[in-house]
């Protein structure tokens, strides 16, 4: 079905290992820092107040930013029972229609994330219900939103003069989170257009797999060949 | 549901609608402006986080995705830090002096504090004074020393609790009862209803009646919102929220009675505090204002003060 | 009316080989276009606020990179070592213990598939060296994998409390006894099909085996114990003088904690005591692992390791997939509140006289249908919030309608003709799908008749949480 996805090129494979690398690092931190508070709590009576609230990004983070590498390597989950018995030719008809519907999807989204974060970094958000008309630039600013408990790294004060017209920040700006929104949003978008055009060379066949156990299931499956 | 024509109200809240002071509030607002303002507008509530939580709700406000909401002030702590007043241990000593207050020209002030940035504060809603439970009899400030108090991650409120030489913890709400239960965390503080309602009492020694601070929720719509009605129908939807508040407000009292009354009925224990003690604990966390003093404002304070003692 | 119209496009974009996540989200995306003032900008805070403000669901990532550490950390084969020391010897034995070892492999991880991937690749093969059928082996294992969601701690469990708000402690608890019960029909069954059709039994190895075995997979099965104690308080000593020695000392951790504390404690078995993976592993195929003290550096360089990196690596990755779908899930639930399709649907069935026993027969077929199309925590966040409001109000327990669902899912993951199940097995025992399914019917009916126990005999599910817990509160 899907296959190992495997890079192509020296850049293609640094980005590969950076992705990888990436997904590894934060799943990490979420557990240690979970674990650390625990122990806080549980042996000296005390705790991280804002590590909650930081796990909590770190996890929207790791979805966010992960969705776009599991487009790439054809990780996302679907149904493939009923496009399985459609011959070579309709099934790849399908399978472009599917990654239309991908496409448009990403489309949406970016305007949405463009619009949710921009006036976080006091930027203009897009006006048109659903296709962007213009730039509505008589929108509030919401520069000045706050986490909740996360603090202030001193060497992000220079987002005070850039997008709260000097104000003082006690805690880190929203805006900094929902960062991931228009960076995911558009990586998304490049990765579903890259495996739209792999459908179309016939590289690939699908943009999904079946199951969540696919690369597991490869490397145990040699133990049971034969009847 | 709404006709077409109708100015479509969305009121997004996160508890029930019939037993929590705020959704007998919204429920009755809701019913009030469906009935006296037909064909002009009309308000569809959405409760128990159904559309929005509490976080989410602010930023769609001020979208223009929902219309009308009532976060506890600590929400808005990202915005503006003049209601951290509220928080500040022992600044009133009743639900009273809190009404008084807030009816004041320095209450109503606070409703415009974040104008600025879009909102307009429209009323305070009560929930009610706030008292401590714990897994053991708190009598004395000193009973709490050591103990892992869950409280909602406000600035204020960590400064509380290490004020007694307490351990603050931050924590989902929908966790607080199991983590009660098993011991996670030693104590929490809440408001008789909030511990009746959500059983609190049963998982705790008991509860200790200090009234030590209070619950609010400010009913806040966008500025953006509200200029675009006419004057006519803006007015009439305002007098209506006002007449709904003062109702419900005036029964705060009364609700927070009966929960507290339900707690005893169902054998949870509730500890009074003599004079004496309820100063002791007053002359440990008092120290607390200092420290937000200039966030809130000296003359806040005093104002604040000199209301709660004539109430 | 327009809500068909959106479940039809739903099912549609599946069926063409959309991703599930994107079928969801684009359908109701599109439905809040169509319909509804909304903004986009509230599509992406509702995803972004699917992890940042859904506190429980961070348990999944946590339990989902446990169960990566315990499979490729080796507990696995050692808990089968002592499953077999203990069942084997019995007719069928070897079929019995990979139940056994499924049900206590299942208590340490979130998820039925890692758990099939787990036991079956190994059982499956051990059972066809001593004259087993493939079929046979592949039966047992495809169904028992289902109780990887029964038998706490499950991913499953957490969604549904995450969308109803009920306590996952409470979820954990109610899970045990089913747990059991679904475990032990599935063991009886076999014995009885073995007897009947005289297949093989081990040898008794001794009580020699059975507690070298067990001292050898104690380090993975302490894990239940503390997962469990962690969460629910535990015996302590007690160093101050003058009190009694022994006192029972509270819980230490939420249940989202706990995974969190599972994931490292499972890292640190892995690396550390089984040594299976890490700087201590052997370097070639049968050699033997690195005591600590010839490598003390391996203390800093085990959280650096590749076998490390790779593992947080697969555990990210699931996580993303999963995550994803319940995000764009989510979307689909904004979507039918603000339509107030609940409500509507409430109103429908209280009128049209259903009683609770009518209902669950609804909730039932409802959920093995959506389970042919829809991965089991996706499903249950659309789901739970349709039927939660209904059941409170027919007086249903909370917690004993998230076992019933609970159970629904696992049966979907095993009935043509889409399973998770079914593919895992396929793939682990290498056949086709058709057979799994044939192979795993006679045991699929056990689970069934399982299925209408759960859901009329409410306090299976519902006496541990009570009798621990006290009764549910219902507050809304
Ligand atoms: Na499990
Ligand atoms: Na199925």
């Amino acid at each position: 079905m899907s296959g190992k996805y495997t890079p192509k090129g020296p850049v293609g494979r640094v980005v590969h290992g950076l992705e990888e690398t990436a997904i590894a690092v934060i799943l990490g931190l979420m557990t240690m820092l979970t674990f650390v508070n625990v122990i806080m709590r549980y042996a000296f009576n005390s705790s991280i107040i804002w590590s909650l609230e930081v796990v909590l990004v770190l996890f929207t983070w790791l979805v966010l930013f992960g969705v776009s590498y599991a487009f790439k390597v054809t990780a996302h989950l679907g149904v493939d029972a009923i496009t399985n018995m459609l011959p070579r030719g309709p099934r790849k008809v399908v399978a472009l229609l599917a990654g239309a519907i991908c496409v448009f999807y990403a489309l949406l989204l970016c305007k949405g994330a463009w619009d949710q974060w921009a006036p976080f970094a006091d930027l203009p958000p897009t006006t048109g219900h659903w296709f962007p008309t213009g730039l509505d630039t008589a929108a509030r600013g919401r520069s000045f939103f706050e986490t909740d408990q996360i603090p202030m790294p001193d060497w992000l004060r220079f987002l005070e003069d850039w997008i709260n017209y000097g104000e003082h920040y006690s805690k880190l700006p929203r805006v900094v989170p929902y960062t991931i929104l228009p960076v995911a949003a558009a990586l998304i978008l490049f990765r579903i257009c890259q495996a739209v055009r792999r459908v179309w060379n016939d590289e690939s066949e699908s943009l999904i797999v079946s199951h969540e156990a696919e690369d597991a299931i490869e490397d145990v499956a040699a133990m049971n060949r034969g009847d | 549901s709404c006709e077409d024509g109708e100015m479509v109200i969305k009121f997004s809240h996160v508890t029930n609608t019939d037993k929590h002071p705020k959704g007998i509030a919204a429920s009755l607002l809701q019913q009030r402006i469906n009935d006296e303002m037909n064909g002009k507008a009309c308000m569809e509530v959405f409760p128990n986080s159904t559309l929005y939580t509490d976080e989410q709700v602010i930023e769609a406000m001020l979208r223009g995705d929902v219309q009308l909401a009532a976060p506890s002030l600590s929400l808005f702590e990202s915005i503006t830090k003049s209601y951290r007043l509220f928080d500040l241990p022992f600044m009133f000593k009743n639900i009273n002096a809190v009404d008084a207050f807030q009816a004041s020209e320095t209450g109503q002030a606070m409703l415009d504090a974040m104008q600025r940035r879009g909102l307009q504060g429209l009323g305070f809603w009560h929930n009610g004074m706030k008292q401590f439970s714990a897994n053991k009899p708190l009598l004395e400030p000193s009973d709490a020393q050591g103990l892992k108090f869950r409280v909602q991650p406000s600035d204020v409120l960590v400064a509380q609790m290490n004020a007694l030489g307490a351990s603050p913890q931050p924590m989902a709400f929908a966790e607080v009862y199991g983590a009660l239960q098993t011991g996670v965390v030693d104590g929490q503080e809440n408001t008789w209803s909030n511990i009746y309602g959500q059983k609190f009492f049963e998982v705790q020694d008991g509860v200790t009646e200090t009234n030590h601070g209070i619950i609010d929720y400010l009913v806040v719509a966008s500025v953006d919102w509200l200029d675009s009605m006419d004057a006519e129908t803006r007015d009439q939807f305002l007098t209506i929220l006002h007449e709904v508040t003062t109702e419900r407000n005036a029964e705060v009292g009364k609700v927070d009675l009966e929960a507290r009354q339900a707690i005893l009925d169902a054998g949870g224990v509730i500890r009074e505090l003599t004079a004496e003690q309820r100063q002791d604990w007053v002359d440990v966390m008092k120290p607390v204002w200092t420290q937000f003093e200039e966030e809130v404002g000296a003359e806040n304070i005093a104002a604040a003060q000199e209301i709660n003692a004539a109430n | 009316m327009e809500v068909v119209l959106l479940f039809v496009l739903i099912v549609g974009l599946l069926l063409i080989g959309v991703p599930i996540a994107v079928a969801l989200g684009f359908s109701s995306i599109f439905f809040q276009l169509a319909f509804s003032e909304t903004s986009l900008a509230s599509v992406a805070q509702s995803l972004y606020l699917a992890m940042a403000g859904h506190y429980t669901l961070l348990a999944i990532p946590f339990f989902v990179l446990a169960s990566s550490f315990m499979s490729t950390g080796g507990v696995a084969k050692r808990i089968i070592r002592f499953a077999i020391a203990c069942v084997g010897h019995l007719q069928g034995g070897l079929a019995i213990a990979g139940v056994l070892a499924c049900m206590m492999f299942a208590a340490l991880s979130g998820s039925s598939p890692a758990t099939v991937v787990a036991i079956g690749s190994i059982v499956i093969a051990a059972m066809r060296q001593v004259g087993y059928t493939k079929d046979f082996a592949a039966g047992v294992i495809c169904n028992a994998g289902t109780l990887g969601i029964l038998i706490p701690p499950s991913i499953v469990m957490v969604v549904y409390a995450s969308a109803t708000d009920v306590s996952v402690g409470r979820m954990f608890l109610a899970g045990v006894f089913p747990g059991l019960l679904a475990g032990v029909m599935l063991m009886v069954t076999i014995y009885v099909i073995a007897r009947i059709k005289n297949m093989p039994k081990g040898e008794w190895l001794g009580w020699g085996e059975v507690s070298a075995s067990f001292r050898d997979a104690v380090w993975g099965l302490l894990l239940i114990v503390i997962i469990m104690g962690g969460i629910y308080g535990h015996p302590w000593i007690r160093f101050d003088e003058g009190l009694s020695l022994i006192y029972w000392r509270g819980g230490a951790f939420t249940p989202t904690e706990a995974a969190a504390v599972a994931a490292v404690y499972a890292f640190f078995v892995a690396s550390f005591i089984y040594r299976d993976m890490g700087p201590l592993a052997a370097t070639e195929e049968g050699g033997l692992p690195l005591p600590l003290y010839r490598k003390p550096l391996a203390i800093f360089t085990a959280f650096f390791h590749k076998d490390t990196q790779a593992t947080l690596f697969e555990g990210g990755k699931l996580t993303i997939t999963l995550m994803f779908i319940i995000a764009n899930a989510l979307l689909l639930k904004h979507v039918l509140t603000d339509e107030q399709i609940p409500q509507h649907i409430a109103t429908a069935m209280l009128s049209a006289g259903f009683g609770a026993v009518m209902f669950l027969v609804i909730v039932n077929v409802i959920l093995l249908i959506g389970g042919q199309f829809m991965e089991p925590s996706g499903l249950i966040v659309i789901v739970a919030p349709l039927v939660f409001p209904i059941a409170i109000q027919l007086g249903i327990d909370p917690i004993h309608l998230g076992i019933i669902m609970v159970v629904n899912m696992e049966i979907g993951m095993i009935t043509p003709p889409v399973g998770l199940n079914l593919f895992v097995t396929s793939g682990v025992a290498g056949m086709s799908m058709m057979r799994v399914v044939k192979a795993a019917l006679p045991f699929l009916a056990v689970l069934f008749v399982f299925l209408i126990m759960i859901t009329y005999i409410p306090i299976i599910s519902t006496f541990l949480p009570n009798s621990i817990m006290g009764p549910e509160i219902i507050t809304n």
